[in-house]
């Protein structure tokens, strides 16, 4: 390029220079008042540079000077764009495009091709036209990798149109640069999917974004690692939990390159090293939150494929889950390979090892759900370490719930009733204290989360303990006193659930509001059943838990005869209180004649 | 009773839109809100938004105060009357209570929350009437304690309002949770007062404190969230022991609420199509796809109003819930008032809006976002297991019962559960008897088209009794119960007629 040398080159690129220096650095502090003060002058620059490089000589190569054209266009555009002229930016970025039709793509222009495509994806998605951004990004993407494939030479930079031949990037920073552009590309089009509905291609690009981002070398450890284990969350509500492993995994690794936690005493000593250790201990800990989410979602998915119509353990779903795993492991042996997967040449392997720890296929027997279950617990520990009870209440009380969840899923592949029911017992000893402490003012919906989970709990451990009795086939006074222990116990919490829903006089609403409206049915509901169920001798006992069961029973029918929009929300346990309803009495009342005769 | 009430107030033109005409874009009429595009110059950067139309939003109250000759124009005492009087009936109750102010800047927020000296806005006059209905108490007989703290938040940052110049090392200060008073500021000063002039000069503080700083950070009043804390405890004598109510009135002085939003990051993506340029923001798009894929695997959930028989089915492992942890960054705003948004505090928001066609846009976004304030406030649900035993085990019971009642009928041997109790004592006959009658009254009614003729035909009527029937005869007539005891046979004579009618089976 015989003009490079001129004189007049250099004062175009001059120009340039100064262009780009106002419109990224000077910009930033144009006042209030006059924001795009700086943005102005970058565009007069521009169109100063644009009117030379019209009147130049044309002995430059073909398509050569329509690329710088085309290049003036693009900065003018974007320039129009960011100063919240759309119709005028869209005007010089279609003049770039049309300049580019006469060019076809080389390593001096790719870059040009791309990042036209990517402003006008982004401005049409700001019209709402996001067919049309979504057509610019998917051409742009195709010319990426059709480049790649075909040249795949480090292309020239956007600013190397205007910059003297001895100032050319070095090859590592074209690459860098370019990879950027087109990084941002597949970010735009995960976006664009997004605001499709295509969640799952936008989950892709996503995985993308993130992958290359680590590719090139162009992210920051936590902020990475928080996206990735946010995206394995994504996964693993898909159920892909090789996916969602992955995602983990190479969370935690790359959290760790963030650095050493600072002591305590370092924290006391300076406010910077507080924050930086109160920042890298929380986002560890909302890692671990997330770990714990994939091992209990990976234990209840099992468990629900497992379970018969009861809930209890099915042996022949045992079986068939066995050999579908067999057969699938193959499969997924296959698609790993061509999933894209984390992680530069130094954290490859420690993300393998991480991944290796724990299972991503669900457990069919207790064994391997231990596993499971106890990856989980490590997770919780290592979560409640920075959230603790005092100052963060509501999560601290989240990971206990699910680390309840996780006793609870474990239980259900636990063979032994006596085992089982101490798994519960511990669900009970970790929740009873903390619902007895917390202020319902402040935290209602916690504890009539705890409230209802408890009066469950206490419900499935005298079940399990009238099994083991019935099992033994021995009723002794030992045993009931514990059955109607349990029983009334959990009569409590669905009681204390209940209260909550009265207002601060005590007084029950008129109207349930729609969020307590299905609980508080089923728990009037499960009170019924929990009263009619208590053990006694005393057939005047048992007279007064009949009469009150009924009493329960008659509130569930009578609420919803008053509110006929209550109906669908609770409609299997209606049907069964009216039919308790109607047949209750004729029990009643043959007890009350037996107490009758026998005074 | 809804816990979340939404006001929207207009404000009047200011100088520089009466100057560009003012035409006005917004209506009210009762309690609702309506709102003109009159932007027909053709003029419009965005694309489709030509043509005129007319949106109608609905709320708790609408104030139009645009104009003070007008009839309706609502003072900022009406205003006070509606929403102030709300808080305060609240706190006394023992709920917590919170009052946001919402909208554009400049339409108005601060005016209606503290207005100005000759025009009280709503905080000062809540602290008026906290102290006035003191005085209403006997003397002696109640007391009461009011503590007042003041803060800002500042681009994420919590800076106390109140506290003097002396300790400003501190930067900002944190949001903590405590089990039994709930979220609080650590560090955060607080001031007992015991009337009105104290309460209002500590307003008064803040405000100075806040204009100050915004002479250093430009424009700091309207990016900045003001949050002004009453804590009020009453002691009372409860069955002749002393007991004490506490609550709490959060009122808060939103940011312009371009910035305002309590969950920015989560619903920043959800509605607007605009693309985020920077990777710096790939977290909310993240963030956002875990979001809506939890929403969309769990509204089949057990917990969700809708379907739950469906789960009750077990087994299937289709949908289901899938409960994941998003970790995204909550604001600092939401952290605090939490309780306000979640639990069982009551809350109200005041939108304010600019009348002028100028402001269309924004006011349609606040006028938007305040219709759907009552689903920004969290109504998370209670988890619930689907308990599939506890149904068949009931459903055994009531299979169980009706043999009973079904035996009873058939007169054939009690069932097995009742064995025990075979002897035939005279009250198990007589409830023998109203389970036939209860039967019998059931499947009549079904073949009641048939009888009816049959029963006009003699003139006799029956009705349904108390735990049983009754039958009317219209004309003169003896009644007999069948010989054969198990014949539920019962026989008109009419005395006039020489005929017998046999009813029933």
């Amino acid at each position: 390029m015989a003009s490079t040398y001129s004189h007049e080159w250099r004062a175009v690129c001059d120009k340039f220079n100064n262009a780009q220096d106002l419109s990224e650095v000077e910009s930033r502090k144009d006042p209030e008042n006059d924001p795009f003060r700086s943005k102005y002058k970058a565009r007069e620059l521009l169109r100063e540079i644009y009117c030379s490089l019209k009147n130049f000589d044309v002995d430059s190569p073909a398509g050569s000077r329509a690329a710088k054209l085309g290049a003036v266009e693009y900065y003018l555009g974007v320039n129009h764009v960011e100063t919240e002229e759309l119709s005028a930016g869209e005007e010089h970025l279609m003049n770039c495009m049309t300049l580019l039709e006469k060019c076809s793509i080389s390593p001096e222009n790719v870059s040009l091709f791309i990042q036209v495509r990517n402003q006008l994806g982004i401005l049409w998605a700001g019209r709402d036209e996001i067919e049309k951004a979504q057509g610019f990004l998917e051409t742009a993407e195709a010319m990426y990798i059709r480049y790649m494939k075909e040249d795949g030479q480090p292309p020239m930079d956007l600013t190397e149109f205007f910059v003297a031949e001895e100032e050319a990037l070095p090859q590592q920073e074209r690459t860098k640069r370019f990879e950027m552009a087109y990084t941002h590309t597949l970010y735009y089009l995960a976006q664009v999917y997004k605001n499709l509905e295509q969640y799952e291609k936008a989950g892709g690009y996503c995985h993308s974004t993130l992958q290359r981002q680590l590719e090139f070398n162009q992210f920051l450890p936590l902020e990475w690692a928080i996206n990735a284990a946010t995206l394995s969350q994504y996964y693993i509500t898909k159920t892909l939990y090789m996916e969602g492993r992955h995602c983990l995994s190479a969370a935690s690794v790359i959290a760790d390159l963030a650095g050493e936690v600072p002591s305590e005493a370092a924290a006391q000593e300076s406010e910077a090293e507080a924050e930086k250790r109160d920042q890298l201990r929380q986002k560890r800990a909302e890692i671990a939150r997330c770990w714990i989410k994939y091992c209990l979602n990976l234990l209840q998915d099992a468990k629900k494929l497992l379970e018969d119509n009861i809930g209890e353990l099915d042996m022949d779903r045992q079986a068939e889950l066995r050999a579908t795993r067999l057969k699938e492991e193959e499969e997924k042996e296959r698609g790993r390979k061509s999933a894209v997967l984390f992680g530069s040449s130094d954290t490859f392997d420690s993300i393998c090892g991480l991944e290796e720890k724990v299972s991503c296929v669900f457990p069919v027997d207790f064994e391997e759900a231990r596993a499971i279950f106890l990856v989980g617990q490590t997770y919780v520990n290592q979560a409640k370490e920075y959230f603790e009870m005092d100052g963060h209440v509501t999560d601290h009380i989240e990971i206990l719930q699910d680390h309840s969840a996780l006793f609870k899923a474990l239980a259900f592949f636990e063979e032994d009733l006596e085992r089982r029911c101490k798994m519960h017992k511990r669900r009970v000893d970790m929740m009873e204290p903390i619902c007895k402490d917390l202020n319902a003012q402040y935290y209602l919906l916690v504890c009539r989360q705890l409230q209802f989970e408890l009066a469950e709990t206490y419900y499935e451990m005298m079940d399990l303990k009238l099994a083991v009795a019935n099992k033994q086939d021995d009723l002794d006074a030992h045993t009931v006193k514990k059955f109607n222990h349990l029983c009334s116990s959990s009569t409590k919490f669905y009681q204390m659930f209940l209260d909550s829903v009265r207002s601060p006089e005590g007084k029950w609403p008129e109207k349930l509001e729609d969020e307590v409206l299905r609980p508080a049915l089923v728990a009037k509901f499960r009170v019924a059943r929990l009263h009619s169920r208590l053990i006694s001798s005393s057939k005047t006992i048992q007279l007064e838990n009949l009469n009150r069961s009924l009493e329960c029973y008659n509130f569930v029918v009578q609420y919803c005869k008053d509110n006929p929009e209550a109906k669908s929300a609770i409609e299997t346990e209606l049907e069964l209180s009216e039919e308790m309803v109607s047949l209750l009495p004729l029990k009643i009342n043959r007890l009350q004649a037996n107490l009758a005769s026998s005074n | 009773m809804a816990n979340v009430k939404v006001a929207i107030r207009v404000r009047p033109l200011n100088a520089r839109e009466s100057v560009a005409g003012g035409r006005l874009a917004v209506q009210v009429e009762d309690k609702l809100v309506r709102i003109r595009n009159t932007k027909l110059d053709g003029r419009h950067d965005g694309p489709g938004e030509s043509r005129e139309k007319v949106l109608e939003f609905g709320f708790d109250y609408c104030y139009w105060s645009v104009a003070p000759e007008e009839p309706h124009y609502a003072s900022q005492e009406e205003v006070f009357q509606d929403l102030g009087v709300t808080v305060l009936a609240g706190a006394s109750e023992g709920y917590n209570v919170c009052l946001f102010a919402y909208g554009q800047t400049g339409t108005g927020k601060t005016y209606t929350m503290m207005g100005t000296l000759d025009s009280m806005g709503l905080t000062p006059r809540i602290c008026q009437g906290l102290f006035k209905s003191d005085d209403t108490f006997p003397e002696g007989h109640n007391s009461s304690r009011v503590e007042i703290s003041f803060l800002e938040i500042y681009n994420e940052r919590v800076r106390d309002l109140l506290r003097g110049r002396e300790q400003k090392k501190k930067p900002s200060l944190r949001v903590r949770e405590h089990p039994e008073k709930g979220p609080y500021v650590q560090d955060l000063s607080q001031h007992v007062v015991s009337d009105y002039k104290q309460a209002v000069d500590l307003l008064e503080e803040g405000i100075a404190n806040r204009i100050t700083a915004a002479t250093h950070i430009h424009d700091t009043s309207s990016r900045s969230h003001a949050i002004f804390t009453i804590q009020y405890t009453q002691a009372i004598l409860e069955d002749n022991l002393p007991s004490e109510i506490v609550s709490k009135i959060n009122l808060v002085d939103l940011a312009g609420s371009e910035r305002a939003d309590p969950h920015y990051c989560r619903d920043r993506l959800t509605e607007g199509s605009n693309i985020n340029k920077s990777l710096v923001t790939l977290g909310i798009v993240i963030s956002a796809l875990a979001q809506n894929s939890q929403m969309s695997s769990s509204c089949q959930s057990i917990n969700s109003v809708a379907s739950h028989t469906s789960c009750l089915s077990g087994g299937g492992g289709g949908g289901g819930r899938r409960h994941c942890f998003i970790p995204y960054r909550d604001s600092v705003l939401t952290w605090l008032l939490k309780d306000s948004l979640g639990g069982n505090a009551k809350t109200i928001m005041i939108a304010t809006v600019s009348p002028s066609s100028s402001s269309y846009n924004e006011t349609l976004s606040t006028l938007r976002y305040a219709a759907h304030a009552r689903n920004i406030v969290n109504k998370p649900r209670v988890n619930e297991d689907a308990s599939v035993r506890l149904i068949r085990e009931l459903r055994e019971e009531i299979d169980r019962l009706k043999r009973t009642l079904l035996s009873f009928q058939m007169q054939l041997n009690p069932s097995p559960s009742l064995s025990d109790q075979r002897d035939g004592s005279l009250s198990d006959i007589v409830l023998q008897n109203e389970l036939k009658v209860d039967e019998l009254t059931k499947d009549w009614s079904e073949s009641w088209r048939d009888k009816k003729e049959l029963l006009e035909q003699y003139s006799v009527d029956i009705n349904r009794d108390w735990g049983g029937f009754l039958i009317h005869s219209l004309l003169p007539h003896l009644i007999t119960l069948d010989r054969d005891v198990l014949s539920t046979g019962v026989t008109f004579y009419h005395l006039r007629v020489y005929t017998i009618h046999n009813l029933g089976y």
